[in-house]
């Protein structure tokens, strides 16, 4: 009988390979995934973001949050809720942007496990 | 054929077969292009604003930059359409979709320097934007690639202008030779209007 769940899943590194608090990007199937682990708990998303499309693997940590590093949005990393909407202005007397411009969906998630010292996340799609 | 059907894009099928998403793709190239649009017309009402003693110096630069930007849009937009991509039908959608924030005036324009902060703000963003592009199409989609660079570094230039008029710090350029010379992107997406 086949695995299903098991050839759902593709292999990202070894356990050992992705340390506490970093993440990286890697790509299944032309689709690009951020994969990390932060504060001991592995997380998977897409890299796109829900913005305006950058790659949030450019972007840093701030607790549970990526922020992305094109317009500093913020979005929870294990929920997938986007968490803070940075604001354009750098100065007082700038005029802010139009509601439409400043909206985002959340960030999409992906099931990710570690097994045998290997770490796995499900594929897109 | 019948009208209508679209026949094998073997132009497509290669940069699959390179791994690149080509829907991701239309879509960053589609927010880019709409950063240019919105750029260029707000970059218009920013250069009208460009007075003064100092002000006037400057409005030939915001000029160049303008009509670049112009270029910019120009020179990508049938890149999007070959690959199946398309301009939104609503200009209302295209500018809410841009990759970057609007340029708008300040409040304080009377203040050169804060027409020159806005400027840069938006170089920088579309600096950003048409990095993700070069990421994404590097040694996998070469058209692409092509244009997203040569904007690029335009781009980079433009950053590059406001900051040392921002900033004092020594300079390596000089002016254009006419004001919307794009030397980089002249040659893309049949600019004939240079």
């Amino acid at each position: 009988m086949k695995d299903t769940i098991k050839e759902e899943r593709y292999p990202v590194c070894k356990s050992a390979e992705l340390a506490d608090n970093t993440m990286r990007k890697i790509t299944v199937d032309t689709i690009d995934l951020l994969v990390g682990r932060k504060n001991g708990k592995l997380f998977a998303c897409d890299n796109f973001c829900p913005h305006k499309g950058a790659s949030l693997s450019k972007g840093h940590f701030n607790g549970d949050n990526i922020v992305c590093y094109m317009h500093g949005y913020e979005y929870n990393l294990f929920t997938g809720k986007l968490e803070k909407m940075t604001s354009w202005k750098k100065e007082d007397t700038w005029v802010e942007q139009d509601a439409e411009w400043r909206k985002s969906g959340d960030l999409i998630l992906y099931p990710i496990s570690e097994e045998d010292g290997m770490i796995y996340v499900k594929k897109p799609g | 054929m019948t009208k209508g059907e679209v026949p094998n894009i073997v132009a497509l099928e290669v940069l699959k077969k390179n791994g690149v998403n080509v829907d991701k793709l239309k879509e960053l190239l589609t927010k880019g292009v709409g950063a240019e649009f919105t750029t260029y017309y707000y970059y218009t009402i920013l250069r009208m604003h460009c007075t003064g003693l100092e002000g006037e110096g400057i409005k030939e630069i915001v000029e160049d930059a303008r009509i670049e930007d112009r270029n910019h849009f120009e020179a990508m937009v049938p890149r999007l359409y070959e690959l199946g991509g398309s301009l939104p039908r609503d200009i209302r959608k295209f500018a809410d979709q841009a990759g970057c924030p609007d340029a708008y005036l300040p409040d304080n324009w009377e203040d050169i320097n804060s027409i020159l902060k806005v400027l840069l703000e938006a170089e920088q963003c579309a600096i950003r934007s048409w990095g993700e592009v070069c990421d994404m199409t590097a040694g996998k989609d070469p058209r692409t690639y092509d244009i997203a660079q040569r904007i690029m570094q335009e781009e980079v230039e433009h950053e590059a202008w406001f900051i040392e008029l921002l900033s004092k710090r020594p300079s390596g350029h000089f002016r254009r030779k006419f004001a919307g010379q794009s030397p980089h992107t002249g040659s893309q997406g049949g600019l004939i209007h240079l």
